[in-house]
């Protein structure tokens, strides 16, 4: 958000965040040279102002951090990667009940690693709609095409989910060749329909 | 982990118009509507027979699209709602997403790719219906 402290502390970023957080619980000025050369250069406050985030955080676990951070350790101008280097901000400004709400996962910014990883969900939510919900080629071929999407994507490192992938590609083949089946079936019973009357749900009670 | 590609390009990389693909797709759906008023769904065979139904008698969440997407076109929304409420309710998302898609088009940038989180959200919608509608007592107000 708007910080005065951000251009001081975007040039800090390859410090890695973590070592901020691990700051927080003990001792800061034994942490990253970072952490109280910002304070110092603020408003001198006491190191001990790092528990102040303590019960602010309590809501956010600051493990929590670790792993929100390390992808956008690359993103530094998107205002919202600013919630995590908010740590260090902390002591100088009046931000924890203000500009930052007690809700940092939602990060809306967040953009993941795996852009392409909605291709293979799709691809499986398709191919069940097929295979179980009796939609058979109609999604089955959209299941077979986002799933190779989805596979292309993995290989290219776009994706991290190459099982779900397969299993889409399967169901909509076999979402495919269960319509064909039906199909067959159907121009069977149409050619034949003496033959193929006993199989039939609707209708005739008298057959077989 | 790959961050450069996670910042991949947000613009348009095919040269041609901005409104080519969503025109093509417009065009295919206002088609395929022409045909299936032209046919008159609600005449029995006008457009073939579903396997399912005459195989299997289960009512897919599809059943009665065809016949919905008749009464739409001729302004019947309560006809086509008894036909298949899911397909009348899904047509004028189906129509925002189309016209986001032209917008983000005439921007310059490249479609927003569906979040997974609305697949988790159509295959619990679709299963609901889908089984929901061949339940006797709902037949009646979910069936085609």
């Amino acid at each position: 958000m708007s910080d005065p402290n951000v251009p001081s502390e975007t040039s800090q970023q390859p410090e890695p965040p973590a070592a901020a957080a691990a700051a927080a619980d003990a001792a800061p000025g034994a942490g990253a040279a970072a952490v109280p050369a910002a304070t110092e250069q603020q408003v001198g406050h006491p190191p001990t102002q790092y528990a102040e985030p303590g019960p602010a955080e309590a809501q956010y676990a600051p493990t929590q951090y670790p792993q929100a951070q390390q992808p956008q350790t690359p993103y530094p101008q998107t205002p919202y990667s600013q919630t995590p280097y908010s740590q260090t901000s902390y002591p100088q400004t009046g931000y924890a009940q203000t500009e930052y709400p007690p809700a940092p996962y939602q990060q809306p910014g967040y953009v993941s690693p795996y852009p392409k990883n909605d291709l293979a969900v799709w691809s499986l939510v398709l191919g069940l709609a097929g295979f179980v919900l009796g939609c058979l080629f109609v999604t089955g071929i959209p299941a077979v095409i986002l799933g190779r999407n989805a596979q292309r994507a993995v290989a290219e490192g776009q994706a991290n989910n190459p099982g779900l992938a397969t299993t889409g590609v399967v169901l909509g083949w076999v979402s495919i060749a269960l319509s064909v089946g039906l199909l067959v079936l159907l121009g069977l019973t149409m050619l034949f329909g003496v033959i193929a009357l006993p199989f039939l749900v609707v209708g005739s009670s008298s057959a077989g | 982990m790959t961050p450069a590609t996670a910042l991949a390009p947000d613009r348009l990389t095919r040269p041609g118009a901005w409104w080519r693909a969503p025109a093509v797709t417009a065009g295919l759906a206002a088609l395929g509507t022409a045909v299936v008023v032209w046919r008159d769904p609600h005449v029995s065979g006008s457009l073939g027979a579903c396997p399912l139904l005459l195989l299997t008698g289960f009512v897919c969440p599809a059943c009665g699209a065809l016949r919905a997407t008749d009464d739409l076109a001729h302004g019947r929304v309560a006809e086509a709602w008894s036909h298949n409420p899911l397909w009348v309710a899904l047509v004028p998302v189906l129509l925002v997403l189309w016209a986001r898609w032209l917008v983000r088009r005439r921007r310059g940038q490249s479609a927003r790719p569906l979040s997974s989180r609305w697949a988790v959200v159509a295959l619990v919608v679709l299963v609901v219906f889908g089984a929901l509608r061949n339940l006797p007592g709902l037949a009646p107000v979910l069936g085609p």
